[in-house]
């Protein structure tokens, strides 16, 4: 099939996405609030920290602000775009209602990962960019039309790689069936992009900058705004995207190979 | 059968069913004690170049931190407001009706059932990062601490288990819970001091909380047998919290009364 019928097709059904929406507009401003008031409480923890320390790690409050800000725009756009995807994906390969998506004529990752959007995630991507622009803003910041493009990118990378992470957590399923609450997990992760890079020491260097892809995502964009662009960065950026992605993508395949559907 | 064994049964219906789910909490609690990594790595680094952050040291802020843990274990709502809402939902709450048990008690049982299981299965991954933790703990070695503490965590599970009864209780009202939930949770993290000690607050603010019921959720016991309030304190505090517990079984009861009336059996 081609590109230009899959973005069809995902058109359809971000059409059906906000017509859905707008026909249930007080969970959608529910869950609005709901994002917005997590978004609140990680903001707070910067404040209320930041009111008894000047740094954390050589970081200071609006740098902190921009890093924070930075994870939550690259969380909101996996919650708007894929979480609820994925998330029921976990849930109809354990009930077999998968073979939905085998029997769609299109890539099943495809189908699986696009057929909803929840508005109220990109909603909040707006917030969280207002963040970041008071970040930059309150650090006297200007940053050129090029490095916003280069951010731009790069929270694109982080997207994917959140993106593979998910997949991988979520492709679990295919093995252990009953995997009631590894999709916790990933907001564990996602914990770590909230902290400097320098903040993490011996062990946990190794395990959340190096293996796991949680502090890359959010501290290489937010220091290209900060210090400017850094090919090396951008590079290292680059190869976890294509690693993790690929990883998604391949575990995926490999636990589409043990489906076996449920009974009648 | 004696009113009190039926409630005895259904604790151990409880117990047994959530057995049934002992690696669901092992992972949790697995998963928590990445959660305590991000704690530590945060404020560790927030102490760098100061021994003390509102009075207090690094070890007893990372001690705050690691019995809140066992405490969100042992007696934390978990997803006890869901299970009401869908047997409201799903029209099983009808059998309650017919027979001859309160449903506030019953479910209470089973609560407590699942926090035994679950609280006993998170002291297994502590147990195991217990040579990295120990010394960090700093547990203060008044006695009072246990004798005040102890009731303070039980009033804090009736708390906790009641405000979820409550959420639970809307869907005679509403369709979808699931939101209210999840943004009440958002005002506990930050009330109930879950996400910081509620002392770094401003002192307005520390105050404030100190009259509303998320305050004795989790952050009251767990500062009582950390050290972060006095004895003073921790006794008007109890009886704060002895009226939060009765002010929380009346509205309970209330929506339980008033959800009936709206409620319709169907089905046969």
């Amino acid at each position: 099939m081609k590109l230009l019928a899959y973005l069809r097709i995902w058109l359809a059904c971000a059409r059906y996405s906000v017509v859905r929406t707008m026909m249930f507009r007080f969970d959608f401003i529910m869950w609005s609030l709901v994002e917005f008031f997590w978004m609140g409480v990680n903001l707070l923890l910067v404040a209320v920290i930041y009111d008894h320390t000047h740094d954390i790690a050589g970081w200071t409050k609006y740098e902190m602000l921009l890093l924070v800000g930075t994870s939550m725009l690259i969380q909101r756009f996996i919650m708007g775009f894929f979480w609820s995807n994925l998330f029921e994906m976990g849930r109809n390969i354990r009930s077999g209602h998968f073979d939905f998506f085998l029997a769609q004529p299109g890539n099943p990752l495809f189908m699986v990962s696009t057929r909803k959007l929840d508005l109220d995630g990109i909603a909040n991507a707006f917030v969280a960019g207002g963040v970041i622009a008071y970040a930059v803003h309150r650090l006297g910041l200007s940053p050129s039309f090029t490095d916003l493009a280069l951010y731009a990118l790069m929270i694109t990378c982080g997207v994917l790689i959140n993106y593979g992470a998910l997949l991988v957590i979520i492709s679990l399923t295919f093995w252990f069936g009953a995997s009631q609450g590894i999709e916790g997990s990933y907001f564990t992760l996602m914990e770590f992009s909230r902290l400097p890079r320098e903040t993490f020491r011996g062990a946990t260097n190794v395990i959340f900058v190096w293996i796991l892809p949680a502090v890359v995502v959010s501290n290489v964009p937010a220091r290209t705004l900060l210090h400017g662009f850094d090919p090396v960065n951008a590079l290292w950026l680059v190869g976890v995207t294509v690693l993790w992605l690929g990883l998604g993508i391949f575990t995926f395949n490999r636990g589409l190979r043990r489906y076996a559907s449920a009974s009648s | 059968m004696t009113s009190l064994a039926k409630y005895r049964h259904a604790f151990l219906l409880g117990l047994q069913s959530n057995i049934v789910y002992r690696w669901n909490f092992a992972i949790r609690a697995l998963f928590s004690l990445f959660h305590l990594a991000f704690v530590f790595i945060l404020w560790g680094a927030a102490y760098k170049g100061q021994t003390q952050i509102g009075g207090f040291d690094l070890d007893q802020t990372l001690t705050y931190f690691v019995i809140l843990l066992v405490m969100q274990f042992f007696i934390g709502a978990f997803n006890e407001d869901y299970q009401i809402s869908e047997e409201i939902r799903n029209g099983l709450i009808n059998q309650f009706l017919l027979k001859p048990i309160n449903y506030y008690g019953y479910r209470f049982s089973i609560f407590v059932a699942a926090r035994s299981v679950s609280g006993l299965l998170a002291l297994l991954p502590i147990l195991c990062a217990l040579p990295l933790l120990k010394d960090h703990l700093v547990l203060p070695h008044e006695g009072w601490r246990i004798a005040l503490g102890l009731p303070a965590m039980l009033m804090a599970a009736l708390i906790q288990f009641t405000i979820a009864y409550c959420f639970g209780l809307l869907s005679f009202w509403f369709l979808e819970i699931q939101s209210f939930i999840i943004l009440s949770l958002a005002v506990e993290t930050v009330l109930g001091g879950q996400m910081f000690p509620l002392d770094l607050m401003p002192p307005w603010f520390f105050h404030v909380s100190q009259w509303l019921p998320y305050y004795y959720q989790m952050y009251f016991p767990t500062a009582i047998f950390t050290g972060r309030i006095d004895q003073a304190s921790a006794l008007s505090g109890l009886a704060i919290q002895a009226f939060w517990v009765l002010a929380l079984l009346c509205i309970a009861h209330l929506l339980w009364t008033r959800g009936l009336r709206r409620h319709t059996a169907v089905g046969g």
